[in-house]
């Protein structure tokens, strides 16, 4: 119940937070207080939140929106509108809880049917009930609702112009701009006090840096653009100075894109649009005694926000497809993401053989690879003095890589095969018939790969069948144009024997130098490169082994204990939840390596150290092979640092939070060892140190040092 | 013009044989260093006779031999079999390149753990295991090959009093159509006493049956042996995990594969007739590829090698004390170093180089050791130049079995030295004195020397 009733009030605080694209809670109580600056407006505000939630509770609609205020907000603005907009009497509550339910039934089906399509629905139920509620009072019926006879309203009806109102003792000393901007920031809540302004602005300052600046950036520009234009000779009214132009420059430069230069100049490109807008619906709505409110700011955020879906290539302006409600977050998030997630992008191909071999001929080689075949791989196997062949080397027996068994990169499906190709002597080609006997595998549409110069009658498999990856497809040989036993890989998009290669990385391959071995990850590797697919320490991979309904009891150093379950959400991620505390880390175990993605929740769950601890492990006991990653600049502790790197962000980074970890053998068990370095403009210091045992190919505990701090837990019970 | 070197007048018995187109030269080389070390310095460092390891070669030989394996089949895993050479520094060479350890007593078992390999790593072969050796490698997670009943039984009473459940494995002996058939080890396949063995094991539920084990020989020179061998362990594994329900995490398919040394009696060189380890990787592969188990479902394979990685990694420098004319008129020549430390001269025939330039006559001799005991022949019949009292030699492909074999017998064990990659050389073992030797004895007051 306590649960509950906390999770209630924070739905309440976030329909207030979410106005301004945020979930933070120092906002959502700020914009709260500010709305109570007219009570009236405030309690009526507060009341269509509470109400609207409790439908959309009670309906059992989705929990997630619900939290996030999706639901509410336009129902918060309807509340103050009409705080600010009516007198209060008996038919005010009255016709305020219906509207409200409008409004309601209206946001739900705005958010489905927009949603399915990826675009927010933003004020538009507010705007389309309360025009509702408007006609319907200047209607000939008598609704019994009394107009306000106020500045505010003949500010918002006559759209440009004075800036009446109670001035306060500030707006005197303040230079005529702030006050401007920080009135046109009040605006959001319908009214137009500085002090309210400024509250707004330290909370959105503690949201965002990014959205802050944003906020001034819009501001100047529009005041700048309308003094070159002298549109508005008065002055832009300072309500859609807030309400159009200020938020759409924060919505498109920060919100709905990831924000960058190109994120910030289109922001600022948006706003001569957002003039037009506001003119052009201005002037058709007077007609029906309607102002537009932020009409202009929804329908140039959906239909750009539509446009920029469409296109085919996102190049550098990227929208935020994964919203965390905050500028910064979107963006560490983002360039985390762009070096970690290969694994989503590419499909994970292996090594067509088995042991250690050579690249003889790389991509665009000086023998045969190239032009439109240049991006193949050829492969020999060769010893330490590196010569490929035992003496004397005339006759193909005698190359280590002839005979040799060639394997399915990956899953697929077998297009063609030939298999009747004599082998050529040594020194020979068979140009006739180039390719030899050869193997073509469909991988996916667009996706084929293909093996060359097999052993003449080695091949196993036969067009149509199934393979998965490691699967045995021939042997070795000598077959076509090749004078040395030699295996040639390509990648290809047609399924034709010849057909023009394409350049695709291998998933994971372990590369050798100096006799140590490192692991290289989506990657093309280069002539001369010594490699092999990479060698799994099995303990490790079961330990990791993390499939949904795999259940942990963490207990900790000192006696508190966390239970985890993995869970699959719908779009097949896997992720760790605390059952006690709500954290949620998402993670992907790829065969290969194991590692998080992203982390939600409470910083002192057990599960965000073990985030922190295991953030990337490669399922490798070599010591030589090393995991080395970045976590997202959010997590740093660095607070005052990171505000000022928040600040720049969007163009340069000059803080680092490096990843290290890797596998030491024990004498029975077996232990991750990683640790967290901050780099500040080139300063390397380590902050965190952890281990993790495993033991019995499961995980056994972790330890972690943070700050100081040393942090203890074991598994309890288990069950896969 | 360069002075001549002397050359004692001899008397040569014509041989009316064969006409030979090369005339009666024998294509002996000196041998004056190895891996580009001077033999006589190695001499006048260390002293005659000296053994003498070569680091490269150890590392080649691992690793030709793994690319064989490692090429041909995803999971391969080599154990070094410390009973070959178990001097440290060698044990350490493989354990760098990779290679587990494989014990066959408790004192090598100590030996491997105080080399730094982890419990886990260590196979335990070999029928001789006593209770508390047992003991020690439960704890540590080794893996025990069981070699009969009695040891499968002293496990299970064990397994009660223990934390750890004992990881396992079985050896397995079966008819593999070479004579002569080791039937003395582990557990018969045919007559089934392999499969009661497997039942016994996953049935009580006490032992944690990890792997299977069998050694079919060792100089092994026929690869069809190890095709069956193969194919015999795949059979039990796949019936383990069709009427066990109980997975095999590896298969152990022992050592045995012979280096290039010529056997005695053997008619040709070694070197020309015994199989490559390749030979013997893709017979073992194919077997265990194509035998039906699913790609994820392969067993780990293992290989015990010891003789093949290291037998031409070794050399042992010696000196001509004296030469003889024996009463049949045949020649003899006396060296510095007996069949106490060169073991392995029952079994081969060693070619032996001499290590200076010499003369292009040669005869047919026989080269005797220092002890004064007959059984102590290097060579019963050995064609080589003469050789004069202090010249040196150079004894071929001894770098198997003769460390761990030799015997402190009438001489003193003699110095062991590593040429590094970098052809440093190292003492890896001090030649053995006198107080080494006497050390452990105790003497009884009434037998102490008066004064």
């Amino acid at each position: 119940m306590k649960q509950q009733i906390a999770l209630f009030i924070r739905s309440v605080i976030n329909s207030y937070s979410v106005l301004f694209f945020s979930q933070n809670r120092v906002l959502g109580i700020i914009l709260l207080l500010v709305s109570f600056f007219n009570p009236v407006a405030g309690l009526a505000g507060l009341a269509c939140v509470v109400l609207s939630l409790l439908i959309a509770r009670l309906l059992k609609f989705s929990d997630d929106n619900l939290q996030m205020g999706i639901y509410s907000f336009n129902s918060l603005l309807l509340g103050i509108a009409f705080g600010s907009f009516y007198q209060v009497n008996r038919l005010f509550v009255i016709w305020l809880v219906f509207a409200c339910i409008m409004v309601v039934v209206a946001a739900i089906i705005f958010s489905q049917r927009l949603g399915k399509i990826g675009l927010p629905m933003l004020s538009l139920p507010f705007i389309l009930v309360f025009w509702l509620v408007l006609l319907a009072t200047h209607s000939i019926f008598n609704t019994g609702l009394q107009q306000k006879n106020s500045y505010l309203l003949e500010e918002i009806y006559n759209g440009s112009g004075n800036i009446a109102g109670i001035e306060e003792a500030l707006a005197t000393h303040l230079p005529k701009l702030v006050g401007l901007f920080f009135r046109s920031l009040s605006a959001v809540l319908f009214q137009h006090n500085i002090i309210a302004g400024m509250l707004i602005a330290i909370g959105l300052l503690i949201h965002s840096r990014i959205s802050f600046c944003l906020l001034v950036i819009g501001f100047m520009v529009a005041c700048g653009f309308n003094y070159f234009t002298n549109t508005y000779p008065e002055g832009i009214s300072y309500y859609h100075l807030g309400v159009n132009v200020m938020m759409t420059t924060v919505a498109i430069g920060s919100f709905f894109t990831i924000p960058s230069m190109r994120s910030y100049l289109l922001g600022i490109l948006c706003i001569p649009v957002v003039f037009i807008l506001i003119n052009a619906f201005a002037g058709f709505m007077s007609v029906h005694l309607l102002p537009i409110f932020s009409l202009p700011f929804c329908v140039i955020n959906i239909s750009l926000l539509y446009f920029l879906m469409l296109r085919k290539n996102p190049g550098k302006l990227q929208l935020a497809t994964v919203q965390h409600y905050s500028p910064e977050r979107n963006l560490y998030q983002f360039l985390n993401h762009q070096d970690r997630l290969n694994d989503l992008k590419y499909l994970k191909l292996n090594l067509p053989f088995m042991g250690f071999w050579t690249v003889s001929q790389g991509y665009n080689g000086a023998v045969t690879h190239k032009g439109e075949w240049g991006r193949a791989l050829d492969f020999v196997i060769r010893d330490d003095e590196h010569n490929t062949y035992q003496y004397p080397g005339t006759l193909p027996e005698h190359f280590y890589c002839y005979n040799k068994p060639v394997l399915a990169c990956g899953d697929g499906l077998v297009e063609q095969v030939v298999n009747h190709v004599e082998d050529n002597a040594i020194g020979h080609i068979n140009l006739k018939e180039n390719w030899g006997n050869t193997v073509v595998i469909r991988h996916a549409t667009g996706l084929y790969s293909k093996v060359s110069h097999l052993k003449k009658s080695s091949i196993k498999v036969k067009a149509g069948d199934i393979v998965k990856q490691g699967d045995l497809l021939g042997l070795c040989g000598n077959s076509g144009r090749s004078p040395e036993p030699h295996l040639h890989f390509q990648l290809q998009t047609t399924p034709y024997i010849g057909s023009k290669t394409m350049a695709y990385p291998l998933a994971y391959y372990f590369s050798r130098h100096d006799n140590k071995n490192s692991l290289e990850s989506y990657e093309i590797p280069a002539e001369g490169t010594l490699l092999s697919n990479p060698e799994i320490n099995q303990s490790v991979k079961k330990a990791f082994n993390l499939e949904p309904g795999y259940t942990a009891q963490l207990i900790s150093e000192n006696g508190r204990v966390e239970n985890w379950e993995v869970f699959k959400d719908a779009l097949g991620q896997l992720y760790l939840y605390s059952k006690n505390t709500g954290a949620v880390a998402y993670f992907i175990n790829n065969g290969t390596l194991f590692y998080f993605t992203s982390y939600y929740g409470d910083k002192r769950s057990l599960l965000y150290y073990f985030y922190l601890a295991a953030y990337k492990v490669i399922f490798s006991d070599a010591e030589s092979i090393v995991a080395n990653d970045q976590l997202p600049l959010q997590l740093t502790g660095r607070k005052p640092l990171l505000w000022l790197q928040d600040l720049v962000a969007p163009f340069y980074r000059f803080i680092h939070i490096n990843y290290q970890s890797n596998c030491q053998l024990q004498k029975n068990s077996l232990i991750i060892e990683a640790k967290q370095y901050q780099e500040i403009a080139g300063k390397k210091t380590q902050i965190i140190e952890a281990t993790v045992n495993v033991d019995q190919d499961s995980l056994q505990a972790f330890s972690i040092t943070i700050n100081g701090e040393n942090i203890k837990a074991r598994w309890g019970t288990e069950n896969t | 013009m360069e002075k001549l070197t002397y050359e004692k007048p001899y008397i040569k018995k014509l041989h009316a044989g064969v006409m030979n187109k090369f005339g009666t030269r024998t294509g002996i080389q000196p041998v004056k260093q190895i891996d580009g070390v001077s033999v006589k310095k190695l001499i006048e460092g260390y002293g005659s006779p000296v053994f003498v390891l070569s680091e490269k070669q150890i590392r080649k030989n691992y690793r030709s031999a793994y690319r064989a394996f490692s090429t041909r089949y995803p999971k391969v895993q080599f154990a070094w079999s410390y009973k070959t050479n178990y001097l440290n520094a060698v044990c350490q060479i493989f354990h760098q390149e990779g290679s587990w350890a494989e014990v066959v007593s408790g004192s090598e078992y100590q030996k491997a753990l105080g080399n730094g390999v982890p419990g886990n790593k260590i196979i335990f072969n070999g029928p001789g295991k006593s209770k508390e050796e047992l003991k020690i490698a439960v704890d540590n997670n080794s893996l025990i090959h069981i070699d009969h009943f009695e040891e499968l039984n002293q496990l299970l009473t064990l397994s009660k009093e223990l934390v750890n459940k004992p990881r396992v494995a079985i050896r397995v002996n079966m008819d593999t159509g070479v004579y002569p058939s080791w039937d003395r080890f582990g557990f018969n396949y045919e007559n089934n006493e392999a499969w009661t063995a497997l039942e016994k094991i996953v049935t009580s539920g006490k032992l944690q049956l990890v792997g299977l084990h069998c050694h079919i020989g060792t100089y092994m020179l026929s690869t069809a042996a190890y095709g069956i061998a193969a194919n015999t362990l795949c059979d039990l594994a796949m019936r383990c995990n069709t009427l066990l329900n109980h997975k095999i995490e590896y298969l152990d398919m022992g050592g045995g594969f012979p280096s290039t040394n010529t056997l005695k009696g053997a008619y040709l060189p070694g070197a020309d007739t015994v199989p490559t380890v390749d030979d013997f990787a893709e017979i073992i592969t194919s077997t265990l590829l194509n035998f039906g188990f699913a790609q994820e479902d392969l067993p780990l394979l293992i290989l015990e090698s010891g003789r093949v990685l290291i037998d031409d990694a070794g050399y042992l420098l010696g000196t001509v004390i004296a030469n003889k004319r024996l009463n049949n008129g045949k020649r003899a020549t006396i060296m510095d170093f007996g069949v106490n430390i060169l073991f392995t001269s029952f079994w081969y025939e060693h070619q032996i180089s001499p290590a200076q330039d010499f003369n292009p006559h040669n005869e047919n001799m026989i080269i005797y050791g220092p002890l004064c005991m007959n059984i102590d022949v290097i060579r019963e019949s050995i064609n080589l130049p003469l050789l004069n009292t202090g010249d040196h030699v150079v004894v071929h492909k001894v770098g198997a079995y003769n460390m761990t074999q030799w015997m402190q017998f009438i001489t003193l064990r003699p110095a062991v030295v590593l040429i590094d990659e970098q052809q440093r050389t190292h003492l890896i073992r001090t030649n053995e004195t006198l107080h080494y030797t006497e050390e452990p004895e105790v003497m009884p007051a009434h037998l102490r020397p008066s004064k």
